[in-house]
């Protein structure tokens, strides 16, 4: 490995091209500044997406693959850790977008406050967010609008005030989102249509989205579907300011005398080391691979990682998790139609209610079973193998559905990622290893939700419910935050509410990671309104020179 | 690792033979006539066969880091295969006094019983539920014991994509009733479309809807 000539400074770098790092790259270009995008995966193209499930799911044709990228996990720190590819999210640019089927609820204004409005939990530590759900609301109205976002304001009853409407109606019903809206209607619960990154019509010269049953883990060939790959990557590249190298592994990140950061060393596909320098860094790596950079980049002032001083970084991580009741019903509803994920939610159960015996909630909805395609789907208790397996898939493949959960486990100070001290990735750098314990809300939390799942399913007239609990979190929803909290006190926090490191000037992160509490809704949308509200700080700062 | 086959004879008759046990045949087609130790056979076969285009048109070739990745995998695998393969002749020479293939039907599936039991992973463990809702793979492939490899090889053997060998005649995609793309290209050019199992009237809705986009 040599160093290659260096490239020009740019204002700001930023590393990590998927949701947050893709939307602070178009605020910051359009603004004028000149940003340098340093993504370690491949920049794909949709030309290199198809509807084939056992690449996509099966073999790592988007997810990571585990024998290049491992991560290692363990309940304690008295544990051994071992190899699991624990919480992945596709490494490329777009990150996590590029397979997701795009739900995008809102927070509620009870999220950013959960610690005033439950108090303290004992073995948690519940914060408040250092911005409230007014500050962040305009940002999340831009993205909806940046997205063409398919919903219905004023669906969710739970939901804060918005100053727009969505820019697209729902998208059509699927038969399983209908049973999920006649069970809560029985129940006499608000449901509504989760709002969803795919365009139910023409929008922004972009046509309506396809629905196919390639959807949720599968990258989109038609492009109709909206993503950070094909929404804002393009907007930030036609400023002419956006320069995104793909394939650019960051190793570290530099200090130069007076504490700030001087640059980003890097890796390139050939394998040279380059370096690049710029005015302010933005960690979007997602909360796990922000983390493990910090913790990188050690120096004789941060012996323990960056602008770690305060031995945080890492810690409170949180990952929802994910888990259902699974009925069946009479007739067929083909819940893998539109890719298992079109479209029904429920907020009922998402806020704090002191009655429940357990801390918050989280969002409810309508879901295939698994990945609800032929080779990935499966019942809860089937036969592996034999006449009965065949059976049981013949006669419940169109006839299964689940109502799903995403947990809003607790923020715990042991609960952590550092660096594994054995494993190494194919770059010879040590992996990321998660250490972490369910809390008792979680696991109460969780039987609870999945209680009211299963009720749904009973009373949207299901034949037969199965309930399965969660009882450990396995990192299955591919959400991850709070490994650098934001918060007004460098004593219990990393950044502080502009997402800037409370120990170094010019260093942000604008992915799950400044996220104080994890909330129990799918979280992209508001790593992003965050990501934008930050890139307009940045703007801002440096307009007045400081 | 050339022709699209690893195994030798007696190996790709004990795997076909294992596989028609694990998703036999009844009223519809099951593994065998599916074609799914084909796909096996090709998947161990090297690396040509991995990922298929996403139009359809042929393999896609693997080069640097994932090629390395790739080809220790496949390696791990055929390892995994040949002792498998091995192991369930020594359990039915035990149990019946003659190799895996030699056994009746009945003989076979009380084979696979056993074999089953005696392994420290649950025959599911490489297709997820059983144990959990598997939202993701989160599995290793590499890790798994020759049972559940071989039932999650023939799961996928039966219901992939017919590209990749097995799913012939899309017998998998029929014995379940899942109406696939005619072919990869469906998907990609953006033909296919799953409106129709939609809601009642919501495909003609949405159609009329959009009509001029």
């Amino acid at each position: 490995m040599t160093l290659k000539k260096k490239p020009a400074r740019a204002d700001i770098c930023i590393i990590g091209a998927g949701a947050s790092g893709a939307t602070a790259a178009r605020a910051l270009s359009e603004a004028g500044m000149s940003v340098a995008g340093l993504e370690r995966g491949p920049w794909r193209t949709r030309e290199t997406f198809g509807g084939d499930e056992l690449a996509n799911i099966n073999r790592y044709n988007l997810w990571p693959d585990p024998l290049l990228n491992p991560r290692t996990t363990r309940a304690s720190k008295n544990d051994k850790a071992r190899v699991e590819l624990f919480c992945p999210v596709p490494q490329m640019v777009g990150g996590g977008t590029v397979h997701w089927q795009g739900w995008l609820p809102r927070f509620t204004p009870e999220d950013f406050r959960l610690r005033t409005i439950a108090g303290e939990v004992k073995g948690a530590t519940l914060a408040d967010w250092p911005v409230s759900y007014d500050e962040l609301e305009p940002y999340y109205s831009r993205i909806e609008w940046a997205f063409g976002v398919s919903g219905e304001a004023g669906a969710n009853k739970f939901e804060g005030p918005r100053s727009q409407n969505y820019p697209c109606p729902p998208l059509p019903i699927s038969r399983y989102a209908e049973k999920f809206r006649k069970g809560c209607a029985a129940l006499g619960w608000n449901s509504f249509p989760t709002p969803q990154a795919a365009l139910s019509r023409s929008f922004n010269g972009r046509k309506p989205t396809v629905i196919s049953a390639f959807a949720q883990q599968h990258g989109d060939p038609t492009g109709t579907r909206s993503s950070a790959l094909n929404v804002f990557i393009p907007d930030a590249v036609k400023t002419g300011r956006f320069d995104l190298r793909p394939g650019c592994y960051v190793r570290e990140l530099t200090l130069d005398g007076a504490g700030k950061i001087k640059s980003a060393i890097y890796e390139d596909g050939d394998g040279d080391l380059i370096e690049q320098e710029a005015g302010a860094f933005i960690l979007a790596c997602g909360a796990v691979e922000t983390a493990r950079l910090m913790l990188l980049s050690k120096s004789g002032r941060f012996p323990n990682g960056l602008a770690n001083g305060s031995d945080l970084v890492g810690r409170n991580v949180t990952f929802h998790e994910y888990s259902a009741a699974v009925g069946l019903f009479d007739d067929p509803i083909y819940a893998w139609a539109g890719g298992g994920y079109v479209s029904a939610s429920s907020f009922q159960f998402y806020n704090h209610d002191p009655n429940r015996g357990h801390v918050s909630g989280g969002h409810i909805a309508c879901a295939g079973v698994g990945i609800p395609l032929p080779i990935n789907w499966r019942l809860p208790d089937a036969p592996a193998w034999g006449a009965a397996a065949k059976k049981n898939d013949r006669d419940n493949f169109n006839h299964s559905m689940a109502v799903a959960m995403v947990l809003h486990d607790m923020p715990q100070h042991d609960n952590r990622v550092d660096l594994d001290d054995e494993v190494k990735d194919a770059w010879g750098l040590p992996v990321a290893r998660v250490t972490l314990t369910p809390h008792e809300n979680d696991l109460k939390q969780g039987r609870f939700l999945i209680d009211r799942a299963g009720e749904i399913l009973d009373a949207a007239g299901s034949r037969r419910v199965q309930k399965v609990y969660a009882e450990r979190i396995t990192g299955n929803c591919s959400h991850q935050h709070g490994t650098a909290r934001m918060g007004d006190d460098p004593a219990t926090s990393v950044l502080n509410r502009w997402c800037r490191a409370h120990e170094v000037d010019n260093l942000y992160a604008v992915d799950g990671s400044p996220f104080p509490t994890g909330t129990g809704a799918n979280p992209t949308l508001t790593i992003m309104a965050n990501a934008w509200r930050v890139a307009e700080k940045i703007v801002e700062r440096r307009g007045s020179g400081r | 690792m050339s022709d699209e086959v690893f195994f030798s004879a007696h190996q790709r008759a004990t795997v076909e033979a294992a596989m028609a046990r694990i998703i036999p045949s009844d009223d519809l087609p099951g593994a065998r006539e599916a074609g799914a130790v084909d796909f096996v056979d090709r998947y161990l076969s090297g690396i040509a066969f991995i990922y298929a285009k996403p139009d359809g048109s042929g393999f896609e070739t693997l080069t640097g880091r994932q090629a390395d990745a790739w080809r220790q995998r496949i390696a791990i695998l055929r390892q995994t295969y040949a002792s498998g393969i091995g192991a369930l002749d020594a359990l039915a020479q035990k149990l019946f006094q003659a190799n895996f293939i030699a056994l009746n039907e009945r003989q076979q599936d009380d084979t696979l019983t056993v074999f089953d039991r005696s392994g420290s992973q649950s025959a599911s463990a490489g297709g997820a539920p059983g144990e959990g809702p598997a939202l993701q793979q989160t599995l290793t492939e590499t890790e798994l014991e020759f049972l559940p490899l071989l039932v999650m090889h023939t799961r996928q053997g039966f219901y992939a994509d017919p590209i990749y060998g097995g799913n012939k005649d899309r017998a998998g995609w029929r014995a379940i009733g899942f109406p696939g793309p005619a072919s990869l290209m469906e998907v990609y050019t953006g033909r296919y479309s799953a409106l129709q199992w939609f809601a009642r009237g919501e495909a003609e809705r949405y159609l009329e809807a959009n009509r001029d986009a």
